[in-house]
């Protein structure tokens, strides 16, 4: 019956062919089914590609018949599927059966039937790409992965939504060929692991019914998987500067970005206003900066200013920095830095440096004060010598070594804040050689050489001084003081009374060295002799070990060479109060400063109240043991020593003084033990002491006619008095209160000067205002009178006295001292 | 410490005395008076001295009370003087005339009197606070009042017909000084301390920009 109806057909379109064939015109051509095809299998499309038209308008007809059955329909929906497409519905399909398709093509000269179709429902299906893919990358964990996401395909028929799609996932990098197909399963998004960092990617899917075919790929989607992927760290501000004091700049420093492109943003706000404003020029001064022009520049105000780092992970905010413009200023460096060299009247070439400000700064008006710094080295020098010269722009520098070739920058600041700018580019200077300068030079080596010599001829000198002198210049023996005469003293002519006193000779003489050494030993014996005619003998002789001597200032004493070094280095200790020292007994003893205050001051106090027991309490008492301190001599009477040695004071040697037991002792024995040579400073602060104490024996001395060992420092007192008993007694012109004083005799080192002579047996000696003087011999009697001075002023050695027998520091020029002195601090 | 006071010593003698150039009268004149430029040369060295104690003073206490305290983040909020609209630049310093200019540097003067004295008192109960933050408290007050003096010389010699009106801001922070909570008493010392450096500076530069003005024609 098939048979029959297709073979009807083809006589029909037999027959059109010949009809058309007349006219030109003829019957359709044959139209083909493309395909038949569901999507789901509940519905199905056909599809045909029309053949000719045949030159006359043409319709299409789709007929079909089921398996099994003769009735042939046609098609239930032209439209649903679109053009030349016929749709099956729900109703139309049946799976169960095969579907026999023909397309007719008609028009009016004939009509033509494509090949027919067979269509099996089942087999047919396949359904449409799935829809809505979108990608992202997601971070969990520092793990970063691909979340793929679709929808299944739609449908015509929105009430059929239950079917279940099976899933094909695809992805390659961009510009790769080949493709990783990943199965999904039915769900409709998919995490993709462990893609690569910084790569594109291109990922489709499909989906598959149970039966039927895969999906077409859906369409592609591309995306870029970041590198590390995170939000960008925290920028960092460096720092804002202000070049002129009128704009101003901030630098920031970005972090890691976090792998993704970071764009920066810099915000600010102002003292007192809530508002943000962003950067207003992020290009003027390069990147990673943000340039404030003049407009947005405020003085006396704080800005608080962030910078914000984002990118597509994220962003983060720097700490906040708080600028106010007027502290942030920096200048450039000075220009137009001119070198010259001038000469000036005597011809020594000095530099002269000028310079002006940074071009940006407009010191002109006031507004910005600038201060300048230079700062200049010899080329080959390591130290930069800094000048800092204010205001001013420019500077004259002297003294610059010849024949050197300078380095000189320059820098400048704001005056109360802000920083120093850059140093200046390098300027060079070449000092020219001068040959008068290097003259100069030669000769002041010459010179300097010359009084290095002088000073070694000197030193050995001191060291070696009385032998040399005494080799050098013999010495003359002195007269008796016998032969001294009277009126002559009284005069107080020194050089004739020196004359009298027959020493002439300048320097000391090695006779006068004898004649010391035999008075030591006369000395000695006298000790011996005297002691016992003490009052209070028993303590006082306990106080003078013998065996001290060799150690003591006593043993000092005995080598004047030792004694002078002594002498000479506690000089040169505070060499200031020295001057003043020297000043002070010069000018005006009653206002005599420092120690000699103090030590006049003590010697007036003891002298006024003579022993009495208020007085008696400041010295120390005569019972106190051979070791105890000599602070207690410090205590009341030398209150400068004490402050300028207490520190020491421990180690002075015992200063004793055998004055005590009321107005019972008069012959108080100073014992000075000093163990070590080095402790020049104690010795010198114990002889001070002795001094005062000295002075104060002698006081008491006056009126008994006792032979008072510590008057034999003064020999030629002691030789008068063997015969006549008299005292030496220091007094002072100026000195109107006491009625004696004694007083450490001052630069002039002798009291040589006769003032007057009292009560016959009272010899009252001034001070020689005369700086230089000759020798004096005051010894005429005993012929050992060391009271050497030496003219040699740049020798400045110290002169330890013949008077109340002290070593006084003496700044002026002897380096000879009378040995006599001494003895009775020694004893 | 010592080497502060001898500076200081000798600023003081320079500017209180001026004794380096002390006018030349011309014989008999009954105007003899200390010229308009030497007046401004000592208000300028006084106030720069003021700003150099105050800065000090500022950068003592912050060293000392301030550190790791946040302070600066909270001292936005101004000063008692930040009602007085004083120039922000070198524009409006330049644009505003000169008389009103002067009288603003008044104004600000006249309104740190009394802040200054509160502030030379509150600073002893300060705890531990060290002899040289006490010292410039009280310079600052003295030398702040001698400007002012110099300054109301200089705006009389200027022959203003309006002098000063009176221009001052009302300071209202003695109660903060005296707050029993620490942290809040150091941050209202602090915030005064920082104003007073920013409006002692700002006259400074405000009197070297008009003696620039008044004395050297722009031409410094």
């Amino acid at each position: 019956m098939k048979q029959g109806f297709v073979s009807s057909l083809q006589i029909i379109l037999q027959l059109a062919l010949t009809t058309t064939g007349l006219t030109g015109q003829s019957y359709p051509g044959k139209p083909t089914i493309i395909k038949c095809r569901s999507l789901e299998k509940e519905t199905f499309s056909c599809w045909w590609k029309p053949g000719s038209d045949g030159g006359l308008p043409t319709n299409y007809t789709l007929f079909y018949s089921k398996d099994s059955e003769e009735k042939v329909y046609e098609c239930p929906d032209y439209q649903a599927s679109g053009p030349n497409s016929c749709y099956f519905d729900k109703n139309h399909t049946n799976p169960w059966r095969t579907y026999i398709i023909t397309v007719m093509a008609t028009n009016e000269i004939g009509s033509n039937s494509s090949d027919p179709q067979y269509v099996d429902v089942t087999s047919i299906v396949q359904p449409d790409a799935p829809v809505n893919l979108s990608l992202e990358t997601k971070t969990s964990a520092s793990i970063t992965y691909l979340w793929a996401k679709w929808s299944p395909p739609p449908l015509a028929d929105v009430s059929s939504n239950s079917h279940v799609y099976h899933y094909e996932l695809r992805l390659k990098p961009e510009e790769k060929e080949e493709w990783e197909t990943i199965s999904v399963g039915v769900q409709t998004h998919y995490k993709v692991t462990g893609p690569q960092a910084g790569v594109k990617y291109v990922v489709q899917v499909r989906c598959m019914l149970d039966i039927g075919e895969w999906s077409e790929w859906s369409s592609e989607r591309h995306i870029q998987i970041p590198n590390g992927g995170s939000p960008p760290e925290k920028p960092t501000i460096i720092k804002c500067r202000s070049p002129e004091k009128e704009t101003f700049t901030c630098w920031w420093k970005p972090a890691s970005d976090g792998g993704h492109p970071t764009n920066h943003t810099l915000l600010y706000s102002k003292e007192g206003e809530e508002k943000v404003y962003e950067c207003p020029d992020y290009k003027t001064a390069g990147p990673n900066s943000c340039y404030f022009d003049k407009k947005h520049t405020s003085f006396w105000t704080i800005y608080n200013i962030t910078v914000r780092a984002t990118n597509e992970m994220g962003s983060n905010v720097s700490d906040p920095h708080y600028v106010d413009v007027t502290y942030i200023v920096q200048p450039d460096p000075p220009v137009n830095i001119t070198l010259e060299l001038k000469k000036s009247v005597n011809r020594k070439p000095y530099l002269v440096l000028t310079w002006s400000p940074p071009p940006l700064a407009d010191v002109r008006s006031g507004w910005l004060t600038l201060e300048y710094e230079l700062r200049l080295k010899p080329e080959e020098g390591e130290e930069w010598e800094t000048i800092f010269v204010g205001q001013q722009t420019q500077c004259k520098m002297f003294s610059l070594n010849p024949g050197k070739r300078y380095i000189v920058q320059i820098h400048c600041k704001p005056d109360h804040h802000g920083s120093w700018s850059e140093w200046s580019p390098e300027m060079y200077i070449q000092i020219p050689t001068d040959f008068r300068v290097k003259d100069m030079v030669v000769w002041i080596i010459v010179g300097v050489l010359s009084s290095l010599i002088c000073l070694i001829m000197s030193w050995t000198m001191i060291l070696k001084g009385y032998r040399m002198m005494a080799f050098i210049l013999p010495p003359v023996p002195g007269p008796k003081i016998k032969g001294v005469d009277t009126h002559l003293l009284e005069t107080g002519k020194s050089e004739e009374l020196l004359s009298a006193l027959g020493c002439h000779g300048f320097p000391p003489t090695s006779d006068c060295e004898e004649l010391l050494i035999e008075y030591l030993e006369v000395e000695d014996s006298e000790d011996q002799q005297l002691m016992p005619s003490h009052d209070t003998p028993s303590k006082n002789t306990k106080m003078i070990p013998k065996e001290t001597d060799s150690d003591s200032g006593r043993g000092s004493c005995d080598s004047p060479s030792l004694l002078s070094e002594k002498c000479r280095e506690s000089r040169a200790l505070p060499s200031a109060l020295q001057t003043q020292d020297v000043r002070a007994v010069q000018e005006n003893p009653g206002a005599k400063r420092s120690r000699e205050t103090q030590c006049t001051a003590s010697e007036q106090n003891t002298l006024l109240f003579n022993s009495e027991t208020a007085k008696s309490s400041t010295w120390p008492a005569a019972q106190l043991p051979n070791n105890h301190l000599p602070m207690f001599a410090y205590h009341s009477t030398v209150e400068a020593h004490k402050i300028v040695l207490s520190t020491t004071n421990v180690n002075v040697s015992p200063v004793l003084v055998g004055n005590e037991e009321k107005h019972q002792s008069q012959y108080p024995i100073i014992e000075t033990v000093h163990d070590n040579m080095e402790k020049q400073r104690e010795i010198e602060n114990s002889k001070t002491d002795q001094t005062t104490v000295q002075v104060k024996q002698n006081r008491h001395s006056d009126k008994p006619p006792f032979l008072n060992p510590k008057l034999m420092d003064y020999v030629e007192v002691h030789k008068v008095r063997q015969d006549e008993e008299p005292t030496v007694l220091l007094k002072h012109k100026e000195n109107n209160r006491k009625t004696e004083k004694y007083t450490v005799p001052g630069t002039s080192k002798e009291y040589t000067k006769v003032s007057t002579v009292v009560d016959h047996n009272i010899l009252v000696l001034m001070p020689d205002s005369r700086i230089q003087h000759t020798p004096v011999s005051q010894e005429p009697a005993m012929e050992t009178s060391q009271n050497v001075q030496q003219g040699q002023a740049e020798k400045n050695m110290s002169y330890c006295l013949t008077f109340p027998s002290n070593c006084k520091r003496e700044p002026s020029g002897s380096e000879y001292m009378d040995p006599s002195s001494f003895m009775p601090s020694f004893k | 410490g010592l080497l502060l006071v001898a500076l200081l010593v000798s600023n003081m003698l320079l500017t209180k005395e001026g004794v380096t150039s002390l006018p030349i009268c011309p014989n008999g004149s009954i105007n003899c008076q200390v010229s308009l430029e030497e007046l401004f040369d000592r208000a300028v060295k006084l106030s720069h001295y003021i700003h150099s104690l105050s800065s000090e003073m500022f950068n003592e206490f912050d060293e000392r009370y301030a550190q790791g305290r946040g302070f600066i983040a909270k001292a936005v909020n101004g000063c008692h003087t930040s009602s007085l609209t004083t120039p922000e630049d070198k524009e409006q310093a330049q644009q505003i005339h000169h008389e009103d200019l002067l009288n603003l540097v008044l104004g600000v003067l006249r309104s740190w009197n009394d802040p200054l004295i509160h502030l030379a008192s509150e600073v002893q109960r300060i705890k531990e606070a060290p002899e040289t933050i006490l010292w410039k408290a009280v310079e600052i007050e003295e030398q702040n009042k001698r400007l002012l003096e110099g300054m109301e010389r200089i705006v009389g010699r200027l022959h203003f017909g309006d002098i000063g009106n009176d221009i001052s801001s009302q300071w209202e922070g003695l109660p903060s000084l005296q707050l029993a909570d620490e942290d809040s008493r150091l941050f209202a010392f602090y915030n005064l301390l920082h104003c007073l450096r920013r409006d002692s500076h700002k006259i400074d530069n405000y009197l070297k920009l008009l003696k620039c003005r008044l004395i050297h024609d722009n031409n410094c």
